[in-house]
């Protein structure tokens, strides 16, 4: 019955207006039971000031959660949105499911929020309508204020109390689209103010009083530790307060960020460290396993058709070995967690995607019940996934823990970071195409070898889902082949494995759609028109979990290609090339990028992308991932985790190169006008932007890039 | 411990530490102005840039005692509310994604300014070579400087 009672008035004291509480997700997480009685989870209050606070269960780390979730309410709800203030929820009992990922956080809430600000609305009225002895559908709502009859209108504080005594509407109406003044305009970034001025705190800007910093020395080698040490040396340096054993290392406590760094430094040229296991590991050894890999056995994630059978058969059979490196996410804002243990509880600073697992493990750590951990959500200096980890904040906690109370802010350093990455682990890709005699697509086998990020990020357990999981992009190809098998053979690595923003869909889509560009190429067919075949006359498909509406993807292709001019003359040196992808069946984008290579010199002029992702409900927003999402995939091209025994090779921007400002091509965006309900953009522009990049690099040079990064291949 | 004069954001302040402390530290955890972001320590991500008697400099790789005795000033001191011409540019364009990068490039972009009014693509890709922001907020930082262009002073 709990579904029924959707809302809740929260009935506050005397003169705190109207407080509405909604529950954001009704699906409980697996072992979970459902709430036996209501219980919110996002809050709507409206003050007798005419002030709208709205608490968002999603962390926001620049896609733009903190500007298009308050949207949907205040649409429904006609709010003034001068007036509303944004807050982060704090998980715990009433905040359970803050995990903030996978291009969700707009499309789980939407329907929620609108009902939210509709009832509000409802219930506001009904107050104005009494107040004025007139019913309510006499009255409406614009900007913050319910107009009535004769030009009457009354503001929403002014009536925020009257409405709270009135009862919950069982179903308040939803506007039509039409009539939206708020979805679909583009609305700035709510927290650019306090970003341009520097106000803006993020997990490191934490400041508490009497607050300590710290910063851990851990092994170089994955999972390494230390087996002799001499603290004195450390403890020598100015402003060193502690050195402290936590699981992770050793922890230098000191007064100032520099004096931690310092005694870090100091302490290191002391410790000897017991490398264990992984020292073996290294990414050369690595490649061999997964070359091995792709002729022993796997694990089916799709079979149509008898694609065995059909290759034998076909007339001619294309083959060809594609290869992704590691990846880091390499957040600007690195790793970084405060933490402040007190007589009776803790108190917990955390820029987390995963908030609840964060709060969860860290009073765990700490040995508290987790209603003794307060934990606060801050913004994000980039997530991407990483900070889905709960890594970061349980080891903050435990450091607090051993210096012994008060606050202490763990500080990563750009090295750390990079290296005790959860990494986006390398895959190697063997793909083959079979073809008639008259030049059809009859068969595809698409092999994937590489280590298992969701066996790393469970613990180590091989789930049934993990062949689905790790040939995402690869496994729904959408083309129509009369047989298709693709599968995973996974090989073990001994390093920490996490979400990387557009997973595995990356390299899966990379080599899924250069090697369709070969396919084409080698039929003589042009790229565009060849896909265009392959996705004739199909509607809905089901890949597995997913479903797609393949209409929507060749809509997305068809006008990417005509923006962008698909098959116009170019220069010598440029070429042109496309790719496209159904992201989880949800979004779909397709890409085509203008290239040069000129004296080896690879430019990226341009890149035209075109997206389907339902109703935008923030266009100014939805752009920004695009171009976010584009320049993301493109730093690909060039970056690259490499381990020798055991470590990274790699330690800072310097050799782990991201795109900057002379490397980014233009982006032109056309979003695709929907009446779906929406879905998300962090993660579907990222996976296509390679493979266009790289077929357009075959177009103007007749090179075929199979293997990333770049490096030296086009000089 | 020695001590340090500094001016920053026009304040004459105090500062005992050492004569190497790089001034990213000095202003975030000595001074409290958190404006100025930590990325790399390196001197290869940008987020820390500040002006250093009016020229872009990345604190990290600025010791306290080579700041000592100059005017300093940080994201906060740029304007009192937020008017200086590049962070109203930035609101026009909706620059920010995350923001933790965009202090450091608001910095360098009105040091571009105030050096060049009018500056070509060819200038912002030399201003912005050693600012990384992972997000790829680089084509809207390209046209709010562009908007800016002109009105710093």
């Amino acid at each position: 019955m709990t579904s029924r009672r959707e809302f809740l008035k929260v009935t506050g004291a005397a003169g705190t207006g109207l407080m509405l509480g909604l529950y954001l997700e009704a699906k409980p997480r697996p072992g979970e039971m459902p709430p036996a009685a209501f219980q919110p989870n996002a809050f709507l209050a409206i003050r007798p000031d005419g002030t709208a606070r709205i608490t968002v269960p999603k962390a926001e780390m620049g896609q733009g959660v903190r500007t298009a979730l308050p949207l949907a309410l205040a649409e429904e709800l006609d709010l003034d949105w001068a007036k509303i203030e944004v807050v982060n929820a704090q998980p715990g009992p009433d905040f359970k499911a803050m995990q903030t990922g996978g291009s969700t956080s707009v499309s789980t809430t939407w329907d929620a929020l609108r009902r939210a600000g509709a009832t509000a609305r409802e219930m506001l009225k009904a107050a104005a309508a009494a107040q004025w002895k007139v019913s309510p559908a006499q009255c409406r709502t614009e900007q913050g204020f319910v107009l009535g009859p004769d030009g009457r209108k009354l503001g929403y504080g002014a009536l925020a109390e009257a409405a709270a005594k009135q009862p919950v509407p069982k179903e308040a109406p939803l506007k039509k689209p039409a009539d939206y003044r708020l979805v679909g305009k583009r609305t700035p970034r709510f927290d650019g103010p306090a970003i341009v001025t520097g106000k803006a705190i993020f997990g490191l800007d934490v400041r508490r009083p009497g607050q300590r910093f710290a910063a851990v020395l851990r092994c170089a080698v994955v999972g390494g530790q230390p087996k002799a040490w001499d603290e004195a040396k450390a403890k020598a340096v100015k402003g060193v307060k502690a050195v402290v054993k936590v699981p992770t290392g050793l922890a230098v406590i000191a007064d100032s960020t520099w004096a931690a760094f310092k005694g870090r430094d100091a302490l290191a040229a002391t410790t000897a460290w017991e490398e264990g296991a992984a020292r073996a590991f290294n990414s050369a050894g690595l490649e061999a396993k997964m070359r091995t890999a792709l002729t022993g056995p796997a694990d089916d994630a799709r079979r149509e058709g008898d694609a065995g059978k059909a290759l034998k058969a076909a007339a001619k059979v294309l083959e060809a070995e594609y290869s992704f490196p590691y990846q880091a996410h390499a957040t600007v804002e690195p790793m970084n967690a405060t933490a402040a243990v007190s007589a009776t509880g803790a108190e917990m600073w955390v820029g987390s995607q995963s908030a609840n697992r964060a709060h969860e493990r860290a009073a765990a750590a700490l040995g508290l019940k987790p209603e003794q951990l307060k934990v606060t959500v801050p913004l994000i200096g980039g997530g991407f996934g990483r900070r889905l980890g709960t890594d970061f904040s349980t080891e903050a906690a435990q450091v607090a823990k051993a210096a012994g109370g008060g606050p202490v802010q763990v500080v990563w350093d750009r090295e750390d970071d990079l290296r005790h990455d959860l990494h986006h682990p390398a895959t190697l890709h063997h793909l083959r195409a079979g073809l008639d005699a008259a030049g059809t697509l009859t068969a595809w086998a698409h092999r994937i070898a590489g280590p298992a990020v969701l066996r790393s990020w469970i613990g180590g357990q091989k789930a049934p889902s993990q062949a689905a999981t790790e040939t995402n992009g690869a496994y729904d190809i959408p083309y129509a082949i009369p047989a298709i098998a693709v599968d995973f053979a996974e090989v073990d690595a001994p390093t920490p494995l996490g979400w990387w923003r557009g997973i595995q869909v990356v390299p899966n889509v990379f080599a899924r759609e250069c090697f369709l560009d070969e396919v084409a190429h080698t039929l003589g067919r042009d790229p565009l028109q060849f896909r265009l075949d392959l996705l004739s006359d199909r509607g809905k498909v089901k890949f597995g979990r997913d479903e797609a509406d393949i209409r929507r993807l060749k809509k997305v292709l068809e006008v990417a290609a005509a923006k962008a001019g698909w098959g116009r003359k170019l220069p010598a040196g440029h070429g042109l090339g496309l790719a496209c992808h159904a992201y989880d069946g949800r979004t779909y984008a397709a890409e085509v990028a203008e290239v040069s290579v000129l004296k080896g010199q690879l430019k990226i002029h341009k890149v035209t992308c075109a997206v389907d992702c339902g109703l935008a409900v923030n266009p100014a927003g939805l752009e920004a991932q695009v171009e976010g999402g584009i320049a993301f995939g493109l730093s690909a091209l060039f970056s690259q985790i490499t381990w020798e025994k055991g470590s990274t090779v790699q330690t800072g921007y310097h050799d782990f190169p991201v795109l900057r400002m002379a490397d980014m091509p233009l982006i032109e965006t056309h979003v695709i006008p929907s009446p779906e309900a929406p879905s998300g953009m962090g993660e579907p522009p990222v996976p296509v932007a390679i493979p266009a990049v790289l077929n357009a690099v075959f177009a103007a040079t007749g090179k075929r890039i199979r293997k990333l990064p770049l490096d030296q291949q086009l000089a | 411990m020695p001590t340090y004069q500094l001016t920053v954001n026009g304040r004459g302040r105090t500062v005992e530490a050492d004569a190497d402390t790089p001034l990213l530290w000095v202003l975030r955890d000595t001074l409290g102005l958190t404006g100025t972001k930590f990325g790399c320590g390196q001197g290869v991500c940008g987020a820390c840039t500040i002006h250093l008697d009016g020229q872009a400099v990345k604190s990290c790789q600025t010791s306290l005692k080579e700041a000592a005795g100059h005017a300093v000033v940080t994201v906060e001191g740029l304007s009192r509310d937020g008017s200086h011409p590049v962070q109203k540019a930035w609101i026009a364009e909706d620059v920010a994604q995350c923001g933790y990068c965009q202090p450091g490039m608001i910095m360098s972009a009105a040091a571009l300014l105030k050096h060049k009014a009018h500056p070509t693509d060819h200038d912002i890709d030399e201003a912005f070579a050693d600012h990384v922001c992972r997000c790829g907020t680089y084509p809207r930082i390209r046209k709010a400087v562009k908007r800016a262009a002109g009105g710093v002073k």
